[in-house]
């Protein structure tokens, strides 16, 4: 094992912004993010076509993932929750995860000097 | 001031100003196509949309070669046939000349309006095949006769029947030919739950269909003003007349507002039931206005269009929600923009027409055409529907209607940047032969 992590988040797309702030002041700049649809405790919202209303129980969030190895975990989780709260249901969620291994294909460095 | 006499025959200005008009308004007509393509390729799912563009762009393809050798001449006998007329030169027209010709486009134009109709509503799960049949017997049979017994002089123009730029002639023959065509072939597969409950499925791209609703509108000031086709005329006495553009301006005037009228009537109906606007069923309510001022234009009063095109506009939403609840599934809305709009302002003529007053001898043809027409329609519909049902060329498989029409019947995913992004991977199975490019956005070469 090393001492890498991998923070998996999943947030309001309109908070992206501020995260990505965030994120550069507490040291760990570099993130991955992907449009994505889910659900948690949000409630459902209603969708319209020709004047007839649909469910819409799947809602757009963006999933982040930020590979850390120097930066505490605690500091990015922290920096990521205080630039998405909003204190409305459907702010999101973060999940910490180990990583075993991280290969840079560009240097070829390996463990910790890759990420 | 001096005054200097026109150095022309006045008769060769007339039938060239004529000329003109008719050919401009004939090209407003066809670029409706473009709006039909849009409108409709808008409102399917991404996995259908390719199949939507080829029926539209078929349509034209087959529709104007049956209209050419079949239909026009079709309309001419059925107006003979009906009022004891001559058969003879029918036909003539495949070597009319020129002049002919130009007539005969602005006409040819109109009937692949009414055949454009049914695409819409028997989207996504039409098979292409049995579409194209049936556009055939639009092209060759099904509108010619409704032509013939109207504005080609037979019986029901003898019975008074008035229907200006078509709204029943075309709208409603199309609307009713779509409608009966998506009952015979039956609802997308998803669009019932087994305990009846309808669900939405909304399409991909509202851009598309309001820019096509848009074209359409714009398509269609040739469509009613080009119906006042005669720019010119030579009086007895020699000289150049205004001809049907003595009433041209009210036709476009009619036709601004109504298409204004249908949209607040259609944007009220969502907003009194929901508290928001829909932007579909306001588009939808335009067009609606639009075929609503087509048997009117040339005679109501704007006061009258008004009254007409809010009426039009509500309406779509509620005989949408109709059909709905008893099992049609008419993608497009086809049958309420075209079909009961077109009825409306067929019936709506005696009452709102400025030149007499209303007289009830003169709502009798007005309903024994929309009858006639009506039944005519849908009774051919349900014939070579049927017999295309019979012999399983209705509608695609269920699996082919699942995976989408794009890929089924034409192999095409429309967006492909989207999907699955195979950079030439010799170990992927199933792969296509060697030397096959990889939708990988570079070139793929053989240097063998």
């Amino acid at each position: 094992m090393t001492d890498i992590e991998l923070v998996v988040a999943y947030v309001r797309p309109d908070r992206l912004g501020e995260i990505k702030t965030a994120l550069a002041e507490v040291g760990a700049p570099s993130l991955t993010v992907t449009n994505v649809s889910g659900r948690g405790s949000q409630p459902v919202k209603t969708g319209q076509w020709r004047g007839e209303e649909y469910t819409v129980d799947l809602h757009q969030k963006i999933k982040l993932e930020c590979v850390i190895a120097d930066v505490p975990a605690t500091h990015v989780v922290e920096a990521i929750a205080d630039a998405a709260h909003t204190g409305d249901p459907g702010d999101g969620k973060i999940f910490v995860l180990p990583v075993e291994q991280a290969h840079q294909i560009r240097t070829g460095a390996t463990g910790t000097d890759a990420v | 001031m001096l005054t200097l006499p026109l150095q022309a025959d006045p008769a060769t200005v007339a039938e060239g100003v004529n000329l003109l008009w008719v050919l401009v308004a004939a090209f407003l007509v066809f670029f409706m196509h473009a709006g039909f393509g849009m409108l409709e390729s808008g409102q399917v799912r991404s996995k259908n949309v390719a199949n939507q563009l080829t029926k539209n762009v078929l349509t034209w393809g087959v529709g104007i070669m049956a209209y050419f050798f079949v239909g026009a001449g079709v309309s001419a006998l059925v107006a003979a046939v009906t009022t004891g007329g001559s058969t003879a030169g029918a036909f003539s027209y495949l070597n009319g000349g020129s002049t002919v010709w130009a007539n005969w486009l602005f006409g040819a134009a109109f009937s692949m309006v009414a055949a454009s109709i049914v695409s819409g509503a028997v989207a996504e799960r039409a098979q292409l095949g049995g579409y194209l049949v049936f556009t055939v017997v639009v092209g060759a049979l099904i509108y010619p006769v409704a032509t013939g017994l109207t504005w080609g002089g037979g019986f029901l123009a003898e019975l008074g029947f008035q229907d200006f730029a078509g709204a029943a002639v075309v709208h409603m023959t199309g609307g009713v030919c779509g409608l009966t065509a998506a009952y015979v072939i039956g609802p997308r597969i998803d669009k019932y739950d087994e305990d009846g409950s309808a669900n939405v499925i909304p399409g991909h791209s509202l851009p598309y269909a309001i820019l096509g609703t848009l074209i359409l509108a714009f398509g269609w000031f040739g469509f009613n003003v080009g119906t006042a086709v005669e720019v010119f005329q030579v009086t007895d006495g020699g000289e150049l007349a205004l001809g049907d553009y003595a009433y041209a301006g009210r036709v476009a005037l009619n036709t601004a507002l109504v298409m204004g009228a249908g949209s607040i009537g259609a944007a009220a109906v969502g907003y009194a039931r929901q508290g928001k606007v829909d932007t579909l069923m306001t588009a939808n309510g335009l067009l609606a206005g639009l075929v609503s001022v087509c048997s009117i234009a040339a005679v109501a009063s704007w006061s009258g269009t008004l009254v007409v095109g809010l009426i039009a506009g509500i309406q779509v939403p509620l005989v949408f929600e109709a059909l709905e609840r008893v099992g049609i599934d008419d993608v497009c809305a086809v049958f309420p923009v075209h079909g009961s709009a077109g009825l409306l302002s067929a019936l709506a003529f005696p009452f709102v027409d400025t030149t007499s007053a209303f007289t009830v001898s003169q709502l009798v043809p007005q309903i024994a055409g929309v009858v006639v027409l009506g039944v005519w329609a849908a009774g051919v519909t349900l014939l070579v529907y049927g017999a295309l049902k019979a012999i399983g060329w209705a509608r695609v498989s269920r699996d082919e209607e699942i995976e989408g029409l794009d890929a089924a019947e034409h192999g095409i995913e429309t967006y492909p940047e989207f999907g699955k992004n195979v950079v030439n991977d010799v170990t992927a199975p199933g792969r296509p032969p060697e030397g096959t490019p990889a939708a990988d956005g570079g070139e793929v070469t053989d240097d063998d």
